[in-house]
């Protein structure tokens, strides 16, 4: 037999035992190399073991419970999806959300972990494999030829009673099951199963170690006699060219995916939890601070952050205002949307990214700003990053994932029910005067976002080290100027009137341009301004951004001078 | 006072940066240049140690040698708790034995280090092929320790100086070209070493993520 890159075969690449909890183990098969490693939540990863980044390897990463951190470089994937999280130092403070690393198909059984090379055919368990209680030997790694190692195996039964030969280089010999695993052309680890648990555990393995020795011993002796066997060369796919530069923070959108309403439930006075499941495995890699579009049953869309920790992809959790004045948006939610329901969501976007080098992160949360920053806190927390995270509530019923914060072990302080000027002077202590790599995070109403920034800014904190996330423009829009704007990419000179927006005549001209809110809040029309002078009026850029008038949300700013070049 | 003739990339000097600075001593360092300036040839450190190799370790007047003399001493004169270097008999042999592994590991994943990366002139396949016959042995052993309820290279329930002296040219074996692959129990007894309170690292060596904390 000669073994295939493309051999769509499970073979067992590990034993159950050798995964235990923040370890990383370094497997093989058929020549390709595997980071192999279980997750907090008890799922196994078998992913290529190399970071994507500069193909060091990932057995040598450190495992975070929800995510895979590179050593070298500090990149970071998820749990499940694989997909990269984090890059250090990357420009725009956001990684590339599609980039994920490949993943090899996996299950765990019987005392072993399974994988093959590709997906193209189901886990199928091997004849009587439900019929015992398997008992995992101790793999035996030898450095020779797969099928000579299944041949020998075969040798060791006696005349009258000779090995049943199962599929996937693997044979029944007295009751005891022996697999091949094929690691390479000359190299084999031997992976036995009992049928039930022996009464002396220890006397037993040892016994069959011992066997396995002596039989590993004698395949080498025989295999360095031979000619080696060439090495299966197994090709490394780079990453695309546009997944590994930088991409751009607005993504257009359109995929959507639908999601079950799994659990609804009332997590505070006025919040409303929801869970969605994807219908089938598991849902995208997301960021910590980042959201998704949810479109509702009367045709609106509104944003909701996801309040999950690092790799938890099962479901997300999503906290919604009760709100008596609600456009229409949440109250459709939380009226008539029941559990069991089918939701359409768009993937994970992330306008809020959270910078994993700093010395201090400090997180504000007004109300229902809690959803972003609790995911933050999570994502710290299993790092074991210094943080805090303030919460203010009016009174302690609005307190929403209480049992969730409980469980952090970082400082998490929840300030109930103080009149207007403590909250300041209580920001101002949290925050204290600025030094080097250190981060604030806000989310909440307009009126504490204003408190933070302006509170922040006197204690000496600069624009890039203050981030915030507005969940509306409270600001009234004056749309009474008229102006052009010139498309350079497009080529095209279009006339915005008073009363219109730039987005609404760029999409009446045909162009298919990204956007959400629509209210200046979210960042997602972000678009990048070559000339003219802007008349900034969303809550998204910060000061510094909108001094620089090099950049614009197309959905409620204007133009002060009579033209804008915009690099569309 | 202590003072350590110390090169950085030394695994055996590591050995005791490691144990002085799980025992939260403090020291000198005088650093000898081993690589490329062979100053552990000089005079000057041939009258330090006759032996002419490092590291070397002056607490007041008195100078040791050997890596694992040192951790025996370092142990037995500074950690209070006396768990790193027992005094009980049979412990004493067990640790004394995987210090002589210890230097086994040094004449083989070391030496194969030393040729690709410091161009000595030792016959590299003998040293890997050697390497992974004390790996084999080790993996085993642990591999076994690990149904037994024995997390370390000795029986105490505890790390002791055998699992210092064993460390550092385990986990430096790639740079020999040494794959740590076929050796999954080594592996997890690696993190284990690197999780010690007080560990810390060396070129080559990095940290070990945290282990899973049940609260």
């Amino acid at each position: 037999m000669t073994l295939s890159l493309s051999d769509p075969t499970w073979y067992p690449i590990a034993s159950s035992e050798d995964l235990p909890f923040r370890h990383v183990y370094q497997g093989q098969l058929l020549g390709r190399e595997l980071a192999v490693w279980r997750a907090d939540d008890g799922n196994v990863n078998v992913w290529e073991n190399r970071c994507l980044h500069r193909g060091v390897r990932l057995s040598i990463g450190i495992n975070e419970g929800g995510e895979l951190k590179c050593q070298y470089h500090g990149w970071r994937y998820a749990n499940r999806s694989a997909g990269c999280t984090y890059i250090p130092a990357h420009p725009a403070d956001a990684p590339a959300r599609r980039i994920e690393n490949r993943t090899y198909p996996v299950r765990e059984a019987y005392g072993l972990v399974w994988s093959s090379a590709n997906n193209d055919i189901a886990f199928t368990p091997f004849p009587g494999a439900d019929s015992a209680d398997w008992f995992a030997l101790r793999p035996m790694p030898a450095n020779a030829a797969p099928e000579d190692v299944h041949a020998a195996l075969v040798r060791l039964a006696p005349d009258d009673q000779p090995a049943e030969l199962l599929p996937g280089l693997a044979l029944r010999l007295d009751g005891t099951l022996y697999f091949v695993q094929p690691v390479d052309a000359g190299r084999s680890v031997i992976r036995g199963l009992l049928a039930g648990q022996p009464d002396d555990a220890l006397t037993t393995l040892r016994h069959y170690n011992e066997i396995l020795t002596k039989l590993r011993d004698r395949l080498e002796r025989a295999a360095a006699r031979k000619p080696a066997p060439t090495p299966l060369q197994p090709i490394f796919e780079k990453v695309a060219v546009d997944l590994a530069t930088m991409p751009e923070i607005a993504i257009p959108r359109g995929n959507t995916m639908p999601v079950v309403v799994k659990r609804k439930w009332t997590s505070a006075d006025g919040v409303i939890g929801f869970e969605l499941a994807a219908r089938d495995g598991h849902l995208p890699t997301f960021q910590p601070g980042a959201h998704i579009d949810v479109h509702l049953p009367n045709g609106l869309i509104r944003q909701y952050s996801i309040t999950n920790g690092p790799g938890e992809l099962m479901s997300y959790i999503i906290g919604v205002k009760q709100e008596s004045a609600s456009k229409g948006g949440s109250k459709i939610l939380v009226d008539t949307v029941r559990e069991g329901d089918l939701l359409s969501i768009s993937e994970p976007r992330n306008n809020f990214p959270l910078r994993r080098d700093a010395v201090r992160s400090v997180l504000i949360a007004g109300g229902i700003g809690i959803t972003p920053l609790l995911s933050m806190a999570r994502f710290l927390d299993k790092s074991s990053l210094p943080y805090e995270l303030h919460y203010f509530t009016r009174a302690g019923e609005q307190v929403a994932f209480r049992g969730d914060l409980e469980a952090l072990h970082g400082k998490v302080i929840l300030h109930t029910g103080l009149p207007r000027a403590e909250i300041a002077s209580t920001i101002a202590t949290a925050l204290g005067e600025w030094s080097r790599a250190q981060h604030v995070y806000v989310c909440g109403p307009s009126a504490m976002l204003e408190s933070v920034r302006t509170t922040a800014a006197a204690q000496g904190w600069p624009d890039e080290a203050i981030h915030f996330e507005y969940f509306k423009n409270d600001k009234v829009i004056d749309d009474s100027s008229s102006f052009e704007i010139e498309l350079a990419r497009s080529a095209m000179t279009l006339h915005v009137p008073s009363g219109r927006t730039i987005l609404e005549i760029m999409r009446e001209n045909g162009l298919t341009v990204p956007s959400s809110c629509e209210q200046g809040a979210c960042g997602t029309c972000l678009t990048t301004v070559m000339e003219g002078e802007v008349d900034h009026q969303d809550v998204y850029l910060n000061d510094s951004e909108k001094r620089s008038n090099a950049c614009m949300m197309t959905c409620v700013s204007r133009a002060k001078s009579a033209r804008l070049v915009l690099d569309i | 006072m202590i003072t350590l003739y110390d090169f950085e990339l030394s695994g055996n000097c590591y050995k005791l940066r490691l144990l002085m600075s799980i025992l939260k001593l403090r020291y000198d360092i005088v650093p000898v240049d081993f690589y490329p300036g062979r100053q552990h040839k000089a005079d000057w450190f041939l009258k330090l140690n006759p032996f002419g190799q490092l590291p070397v370790l002056k607490d007041d007047e008195l100078v040791l040698s050997d890596s694992g003399a040192i951790l025996a001493y370092l142990a037995k004169k500074y950690d209070e708790a006396g768990l790193w270097f027992p005094d009980d008999p049979a412990i004493t042999a067990e640790i004394l034995r995987w210090h002589a592994v210890a230097d086994d590991i040094t004449a083989t994943s070391s030496a194969a280090r030393l040729v690709l990366g410091m161009f000595y002139d030792f016959d590299l396949e003998k040293a890997q092929k050697g390497a992974h016959r004390i790996f084999r042995l080790m993996d085993e052993h642990l591999w076994f320790g690990e149904r037994e309820g024995r997390d370390w290279l000795c029986s105490p329930a505890h790390p002791t100086t055998a699992d210092i002296a064993c460390f550092p040219y385990v986990m430096l074996s790639e740079e020999g070209g040494i794959s740590r692959q076929d050796y999954p129990a080594l592996r997890r007894w690696t993190d284990r070493v690197r999780r010690i309170p007080g560990f810390m690292v060396m070129s080559g060596i990095f940290p070990a993520g945290r282990a899973l904390e049940t609260t």
